[in-house]
């Protein structure tokens, strides 16, 4: 499992970032509308602008996320012998159950 | 006056009396004021008439403005416009001329003429036109930018969230390069603290991998083109038993994945590209680390130790006499296998050869006993586990030292491994490995053939000690519970008989000990407390003597026991190494003797009987060899010895309960 901390400060750091692309999605919709030839519908522009203030405000209260380091290459490297240490305990339980099925068979 | 040709005219002024000048009703007379002498003169000066000149004057006036008035030309007037019109036209060239001259001009206000309002209207349309194509044009910039964005947030994202995950176990180290978005990420493998600065530049090469990214954000590190060497141990001529290469578990070429999953976004192609990351990094790790464990393991070459006895030596390659029968070699090696063939080898090498070999030597018993070359017991895969653990626990046990300043009190393993170096522990380690499957093999022919004998291998968790215990089992009397017991030792527990002998052998470094436990202690008998009570028989032998010594051990335990046997059961037995004695009734002797032989094929122990009839005094047993009986009995089993025990009572004289 990745631990809690850093996961969600990735989340968060994503999740601000679609926000700033909905934002700019929406001044695009402002921009539009504004440049509607039909005339502009104020209460969308309005709408669209407190959507575009919200985020705003959302995006400020987020805050960076810091990437961390934590590794331990001794520690790795011991694991990787005790793997090996394991894998080779296995193969001797396999040859052992081999061995107990062969003599049992002949019994 | 002037004197003139004409008639000179003459004014008689009046007599410059004073002239009544006004009178009025009251009949006063009004005289006009005095005038002054000037006034008089002036009013003389007046008198004159110059008249005449004047009119002399305006009449030559006159004639001459009527001779000209009658010279003029009926164009003048357009002359005169011509000549104005002319001015303005040389303001105008002026003007242009400072113009095209650059000159700075002024120009007096010019009033601009009022527009109409269909101009100002028309202005105004335009201009708004203009600024509501401006405002759509920004629209579609800004939709376009949050387009770009949120793919370039994807990208990232997928690249940084598989970053995360691989820094969780691997460092990265990151590097600015010029311009935005060229930096670029490594990963660092090596653990500087462990290594000695000796042995950087060596590893250094290896030490940075780059990370890429491609276009959908995808992590991919690079496989290095200098192929991973991994540490291989292999007995010479071992070919066939061959090394297992548990290295590199490369699936495949990157490639291939990489191409076809354009379309779909998965989080399976993040999973399987850290995870591929991920392995490539691990392998690399483990490189170094075998590489590292190498060059230490040629430098120790250098001192001389004992144990360490270098038959060869390349750059990757060293060869090492154990002993007088075994060759070890240790190499770096390239994981030259594919995968396909790597991971059918991994299936055929279930130990299967080894497996087989341990079957028939424990369930063959009527064979000869295998005297196979040891060396090919010995499974090369633990070898290198071991040396690989040894090395890594003595350059944490530095790197600890470094950092703390504090001597450890080490476990005898590693104190064993610290006085003599690792190198040679470990090559005496593999002497004695090789060294303990003989021993194993003689003790597991002893105890094929021995039915109630039963081996067990020891842990002694020191790599140059092995440890087996031989346990006799024997068979549990039928009046086990009728024991009579000293009522005043009903606190203590009851004397239980004896249920396993114990025999323990003890390798240590290719030096075989013995431990058997043999005939009740004195002290024992007193304490009635059956742990310590037994005398530990102690001897140190040689290989070759081993199944003898065993034997002999069994065989005087069989004997202690049934000894115990008949004297609870209240006969008169006396012991002797391997015989036990009844006397008989009618003063006879009866003996059963043990008799061991490691090399017979039935069975190790066998049994006798002999019969010594009581002598009149003077003469020897021996001399009546026909009195002397000896009866071959068999290769007994314990209850038939217990039975055959049992039969004897009848016969015995009963002595005195003990």
């Amino acid at each position: 499992m990745v631990p809690q901390g850093q996961s969600s400060s990735l989340q968060r750091l994503h999740h601000v970032e679609k926000r700033i692309v909905l934002l700019v999605e929406l001044a695009g919709a402002v921009m539009e509308e504004l440049g509607n030839s039909q005339g502009t519908l104020t209460d969308a522009v309005g709408g669209l602008c407190r959507e575009f203030m919200l985020s705003v405000k959302e995006i400020k209260s987020a805050y960076g996320y810091r990437p961390f380091e934590k590794c331990d290459y001794s520690a790795r490297t011991a694991n990787e012998i005790c793997c090996k240490k394991l894998e080779y305990v296995n193969e001797k339980m396999d040859a052992m159950q081999l061995s107990i099925e062969q003599s049992t068979n002949e019994v | 006056m002037a004197a003139m040709d004409e008639d000179v005219r003459l004014d008689l002024d009046k007599l410059p009396i004073k002239r009544l000048e006004a009178i009025d009703e009251a009949g006063n007379e009004h005289y006009p004021p005095d005038t002054s002498s000037e006034e008089q003169r002036l009013a003389a000066i007046r008198r004159i008439d110059f008249s005449w000149v004047i009119e002399r004057d305006a009449k030559k006036a006159k004639k001459a403005a009527e001779e000209t008035a009658q010279q003029a030309w009926p164009w003048q007037g357009l002359m005169e416009s011509l000549q104005q019109a002319q001015q303005e036209l040389t303001v105008v060239l002026d003007l242009i001329s400072t113009v095209e001259a650059n000159d700075a001009v002024t120009v007096a206000t010019a009033s601009k003429p009022k527009s109409t309002p269909n101009e100002v209207l028309v202005d105004m349309a335009v201009s708004a036109a203009t600024k509501l194509q401006q405002l759509r044009h920004l629209g579609r910039y800004f939709k376009q930018s949050a387009k770009t964005m949120e793919q370039q947030f994807q990208k990232e994202a997928r690249f940084y969230g598989s970053l995360i995950r691989l820094q969780q176990n691997w460092k990265v180290k990151r590097q600015r390069g010029t311009g935005p978005g060229s930096e670029t990420f490594m990963f660092d493998v090596i653990d500087t603290s462990q290594l000695d600065t000796a042995a950087m530049p060596r590893f250094s090469s290896m030490a940075l991998i780059p990370i890429d990214q491609d276009s959908l954000g995808t992590l991919s590190v690079q496989v290095p083109q200098k192929s991973c060497r991994f540490l291989s141990l292999q007995f010479r001529g071992d070919g066939a038993n061959g090394v297992e290469n548990y290295a590199c578990k490369l699936n495949g070429v990157s490639s291939t994945s990489s191409a076809e999953e354009i379309d779909t976004l998965e989080d399976d192609d993040v999973n399987k590209s850290v995870k591929h990351a991920h392995s490539i990094l691990r392998n690399i790790h483990k490189s170094i680390f075998e590489e590292q464990v190498f060059d230490m393991v040629i430098r120790e070459t250098f001192v001389q130790s004992e144990g360490i006895n270098v038959t060869g030596m390349r750059d990757d390659f060293l060869q090492l006499a154990i002993g007088q029968e075994s060759l070890l070699c240790l190499s770096l090696t390239d994981s030259g296998h594919d995968s396909e063939s790597e991971m059918a080898g991994h299936e055929e090498h279930a130990n299967s050869e080894d497996a087989a070999n341990l079957v028939l030597a424990t369930t063959n018993g009527k064979q000869e006993p295998l005297k196979r070359d040891a060396s090919g017991f010995l499974n090369p895969k633990s070898l290198e586990i071991c040396l690989l653990h040894m090395f890594h626990e003595n350059i944490l046990k530095k790197v600890r030292e470094k950092y703390r300043n504090i001597v450890r009190y080490p476990s005898p393993a590693q104190a064993a491994a610290d006085d003599c170096g690792l190198l040679s522990h470990f090559c005496m380690t593999v002497a004695h490995r090789i060294f303990s499957n003989k021993v194993h093999l003689e003790l597991e022919s002893v105890v094929s053939r021995v039915p109630y004998l039963h081996l067990r291998s020891l842990p002694t968790w020191h790599s140059r000690t092995s440890s087996w215990s031989l346990c006799l089992r024997v068979p549990q009397p039928i009046l086990a519970s009728d024991r009579p017991t000293n009522p005043s030792d009903k606190d203590e527990p009851k004397y239980k008989s004896r249920s396993q002998f114990n025999t323990k052998i003890i390798l240590k470094d290719g030096q075989i000990s013995l431990l058997g436990e043999g005939s009740p202690s004195i002290a024992g008998s007193l304490t009635r407390k059956p742990s310590d009570g037994y005398l530990i028989n102690s001897y140190n032998c040689d290989l070759e003597d081993l199944p003898t010594m065993l034997l002999q051990q069994v065989a005087s335990q069989v004997i202690n026991w049934l000894h115990e046997e008949a004297v609870v059961l209240g006969m008169n037995v006396t012991r002797d190494f391997l015989c036990l004695y009844f006397d008989l009734d009618q003063g006879e002797t009866l003996g059963l003797v043990a008799h061991v032989d490691p090399d017979d094929a039935y069975g190790c122990i066998s049994w006798y009987l002999t019969i010594d009839h009581p002598v009149e005094d003077g003469k020897m047993s021996t001399d009546n060899p026909e009195f002397e009986k000896r009866r071959f009995l068999g290769y007994l089993s314990l209850e038939v010895l217990y039975s055959t025990l049992m039969d004897l009572i009848n016969l015995c004289s009963t002595g005195v309960h003990r």
